[in-house]
């Protein structure tokens, strides 16, 4: 298993560096450097003021290539080089704006983006295990159909109008919850409570269809059979034997999805105005900010490799069958 | 069978009676719970891009920065028109006779506030002295610090551009400004006089010391917090930092050691009756505390207006319907919480230009008037800006000294027949050219945002209907102004917003020196109207000035470089429990005026958002029907499987 770890660790180095590569690219398209440098310095900027911000940042080097540099260092001292360089031993440096070091926000941003995430997917998970076993429960029936229906329709509407009409239902029209803002602490609650029931009740669809085909698959099989025949009731059925046996597709899908519970959530966090890190990378993005950018992406990349990595070693723990090598 | 049934629904009342009990705790109030402050709420659509003041160049930027900051001359907030008064300075400033040499007396006894970085007093705020306007404006003039506002002093204090030239060379070499050197024009003959020496006449000098690029630092905040010190402001002025978490909110407080400042006690006519002198000489700031919400959705922002849990806003053209009636009026709705509307004319002018070095458009002025005729303003008014705008005939907007209401553009009045009728005596009857082929025009625009389209398309729309073709092109911001350098550019539309209240501002936009790369974009070069801007811009706003001011709009006119296109006019709500709101056209430091009714304020709050509480309980009773039914149709199916 340690020969199968480390070998798995190897393998995500040409992926983290692959994925910067290419973000890089990408970022270096979209958000010239010339444009950043009009930005930053306003609608009075001269070609000189721009030259010269472009200069002092080294953003005038090449990407790949610089030519003026000569011999071995045109190939090293290079923005791709400069940028990676830093990146790989988490200098991510500080922010456009506010010069804030940009480590510090990513810990800081945690902390709300992980009240608001870690409750989504536990609660997410134990209500969708429990709605689908009692869907799988009356197979075949009305509840069922019923089901479906109901989750189809949850799967294929946008989160966006579950967010606008929770906030024009709960906040604005019941004055529940307030429609925006966020507390430290324990007061933290009143604001999670709408955006966390939206998360959850969104997930609920696709989570109980999957859970319900993972569920049935089982029911189909021979120790189920002779477990009925046994006698056994079919709650006991469901929730010992079924359900154990089931694991595996069940933990693909949220072991894989932990670290990423740390990255925030993009639209939840922008829409009720919650300071966590998926709000920062949209602010990041409307500022054309690459460092922070750059700076999630990397840490994306790092926590999908690692997230893949659990997620098989999961698999020895439920499966004793599964061997790693 | 049924004792299951009976144990599900056990568990489903149990589980209901908490979540009613939940919700009967339930609040929509986004804020700590308040005290016996007066406290201002609002609403910041994103965060300031840092509090250093020689950054300050946009609006929202400013806004925050000169609640903390302090400068020499600041705008009296209730007379009108726009002048200015001394704020840090003690008078206004003493010009010599060849309007070189400032003279400016200090304020004795002004503080800074308290904070960590003066260690020599042990965190005491030190007093303010000449000294820290010469180290800000160096400051100003310092590559180093990405400074916004250089262009206002370039080129016009003795010694200050060497000392920008030398700091571009020194932030390329990676080092930092000495700012011990001393900047000929710039000096403290003494611990309470400041001293400016110009290289040429430049009145508009009193403007750029009003704002917050040219504010009091304290050299210890900036050595000592270093690149934080964007984070960290220590300033003179009415309010202080209490936080700033990022996305999240801004908070000022009342600043205790804000030096004798009162509300004033003259205004225009009718500010008396309007209440707006009320407070006179009372000690400023009104409020203990301004508290922002940083909300970037516009939706979440304007719903928090209407609960009450923000003091003003603007209206969007989403919501605008639901504010204001079609005759510009508050809608009931809206009247009934008692919230009032301001409208306000802006200092905007937004205008299409065309570049008069382009061999079609440059050369030919009845083609220019063409266009210009055939240029539908109100149907942009109405449909573009809910009728917020009025139709520009000149690049002077309303309000500034030199705008002439009575100006009427004989080739802004749209009138499609006449436009044909020019472009035929312009050599392109129905369009078509000398050459046989119809008349294409090129128009760009500097941003995809879909507002933008959509204006570019109503022009096409224009021109086609006398017979001109439009190719719009889309351009980033970066690339529209490269093409302006390049002068590639044939027609486009632009705006211009003030940066400080005189007409040179505006009419600097075709002063033919300033070509692109500079805010001429047109690169218009009228010899006459060049030699009237020279003389225009060292002139105190005498009758003299006006006279010459209207024969440059004349000219202007005339020559059709630009299509005015409109003046915006801002409508802004307040809710009844602010008061002294009087729009200003100068963003600044003016939430030290403003005062709220705090009682009034919650009282309304609390009648406003009641929970619903019935709305509620039929909720929870359909919702507990429906468990019911369920359990109905579950024992059925049971009974169903149950028969072999």
């Amino acid at each position: 298993m340690t020969a199968y770890i480390v070998r798995r660790v190897l393998y995500t180095i040409p992926l983290v560096l692959g994925v910067c590569f290419f973000t890089f690219v990408l970022f270096d398209m979209v958000f010239s450097p010339r444009e950043l440098a009009i930005q930053e310095l306003g609608k009075h900027a001269d070609e000189q003021q721009i030259a010269d911000l472009m200069r002092s940042r080294g953003w005038d080097k090449g990407l790949f290539y610089n030519a003026e540099a000569g011999g071995l260092k045109s190939l090293t001292d290079t923005r791709f080089v400069n940028h990676m360089s830093k990146l790989l031993l988490f200098r991510f440096g500080r922010t456009a704006k506010t010069h804030e070091p940009i480590g510090r926000k990513i810990r800081e941003g945690m902390v709300p983006s992980l009240t608001l995430t870690v409750p989504i997917f536990v609660l997410g998970l134990i209500i969708g295990i429990c709605l689908s076993l009692m869907v799988a429960y009356f197979q075949a029936t009305y509840l069922d159909l019923g089901a479906v229906v109901v989750c189809v329709a949850f799967m294929s509407i946008s989160i966006l109008v579950y967010i606008l009409a929770g906030q024009w239902l709960l906040a604005q029209h019941l004055r529940l919850f307030p429609i925006y803002g966020y507390a430290g602490g324990i007061h933290a609650g009143r604001f999670l409570i709408l955006p966390i029931a939206i998360a959850v009740i969104k997930g609920l669809g696709g989570d109980v269809r999957f859970y319900r085909t993972v569920l049935l698959e089982e029911v189909g099989r021979d120790y189920v059979r002779t477990a009925r025949a046994k006698g056994l009731g079919e709650r006991l059925i469901l929730f010992k034997h079924v359900l154990k046996n089931a694991m595996i597709p069940v933990l693909t899908r949220t072991v894989l999805a932990i670290p990423f519970l740390f990255m925030g959530s993009l639209l939840l966090e922008n829409f009720f105005g919650i300071p966590g890190l998926g709000n920062m990378t949209i602010e990041a993005v409307a500022n054309g900010d690459t460092r922070v950018m750059a700076a999630m992406v990397y840490l994306g990349a790092l926590l999908f490799a690692f997230g893949n990595l659990m997620t098989d070693i999961s698999y020895t723990l439920v499966d004793p069958r599964v061997r790693l090598r | 069978m049924r004792r299951g049934a009976s144990r599900f629904a056990r568990a489903f009342w149990f589980g209901l009676l908490p979540l009613g009990l939940l919700l009967v705790g339930c609040s929509n109030d986004p804020y700590p719970p308040p005290g016996d402050e007066k406290v201002m709420y609002g609403v910041l659509g994103e965060d300031p891009h840092g509090l250093d003041p020689v950054q300050a160049g946009d609006t929202l930027s400013h806004g925050i920065i000169s609640q903390m900051y302090e400068s020499l001359f600041e705008y009296h907030y209730l007379e009108r028109p726009y002048a200015l008064k001394p704020c840090l300075a003690e008078s206004m400033p003493e010009v010599s006779a060849d309007g070189l040499v400032y003279t400016i007396r200090i304020k004795r006894g002004v503080h800074f506030q308290d904070d960590a970085c003066f260690v020599a007093t042990g965190g005491k705020g030190r007093e303010l002295t000449a000294g820290d306007f010469v180290y800000a404006i160096k400051r100003l003039a310092d590559f180093a610090n990405k400074p916004r506002g250089w262009w206002l002093l370039q080129g016009k204090v003795v010694g200050l551009d060497e000392f920008n030239e030398e700091s571009v060379e020194t932030a390329a070499a990676g080092g930092k400004m000495d700012y011990d050197q001393p900047v000929a024009g710039l000096s403290a003959p003494d611990r309470y006089t400041l001293q400016i020496r110009l290289k040429e006449r430049y009145p508009q000098l009193k403007y750029a010391l009003q704002m917050s690029y040219t504010a009091a630092v304290p050299r210890e905040a900036v050595e000592y917090y270093g690149e934080d010190f964007v984070n960290r402001p220590v300033g003179t002025g009415p309010f202080r930092l209490k936080e700033w978490r990022k996305r999240w909110k801004l908070v000022l407080e009342r600043n205790p050691t804000h030096r004798d400042d009162f509300y004033p006690d003259r205004g225009e006519p009718g500010d008396r009756e309007a209440g707006l002198l009320d407070a006179a000489g009372s000690k400023l700031p009104l409020v203990d505390e301004v508290y922002y919400t940083i909300v970037s959705e516009a939706q979440p922002a304007w719903l928090l207006f209407k609960q009450g849990y923000r003091d003003a806003s603007g209206i969007s053209k989403d919501n605008f319907n639901q504010a204001i009636t079609p005759a510009k009026e508050l809608s009931d709705e809206f009247e009934a919480k008692g919230i009032r509307l301001t409208k306000f004319p802006e200092m905007v002018v937004y205008y299409v230009a065309f570049n008069m070095k382009n061999p079609v458009v440059g050369t030919n002025k009845k083609l220019r008037q063409a266009m210009s005729l055939a240029y539908d303003t109100e149907w942009r008014i109405e449909h573009f800006a809910n009728g917020r705008a009025v139709s520009a005939q000149g690049p002077i907007p309303p309000g500034m000294f030199g705008y002439d209401p009575e100006l009427k553009n004989p080739y802004k009045q749209f009138d499609p027949e006449k436009a044909r009728q020019k472009l035929a005596e312009a050599g392109y009857p129905g369009g078509i050219g000398p050459d046989g082929e119809r008349l294409e025009i090129t128009y760009d625009i500097g941003s995809a945002v879909p507002a933008a389209r959509q204006a570019a398309l109503v022009f096409a729309g224009d021109m086609e209907a006398i017979g001109i073709k439009v190719d719009i092109q889309t351009n980033t911001w970066a690339e529209f102004l490269r093409k302006n350098k390049d002068g590639r550019l044939q027609v486009f539309g632009v705006g211009w917003i003030l940066d400080y209240p005189d007409p040179e501002n505006f009419l600097q936009l075709l002063y033919g020196p300033n070509k692109a790369p500079g805010p001429n974009g047109s690169n218009y070069d009228n010899p006459e109207f060049n030699r009237l801007f020279e003389r225009m811009k060292a002139m105190d706003d005498t009758p003299e000035r006006l006279v010459i001011i209207r024969k440059m709009v004349d000219i202007v006119v005339e020559d059709a470089p630009w299509i005015p296109g409109t003046h915006s006019v801002s409508y802004t709500l307040h809710h009844q429990w602010v008061k002294n709101v009087k729009p200003h056209a100068i963003t600044g430091g003016n939430l030290k005026y403003r005062d709220v009714d705090m009682q009034l304020c919650k009282r309304l709050r609390r009648q406003w958002n009641r929970p619903n509480y019935g709305a509620v309980g039929v909720f929870l009773a359909v919702t507990a029907c429906a468990a019911l039914l369920l359990g109905a149709l579950r024992r059925g199916s049971a009974v169903r499987s149950a028969q072999p």
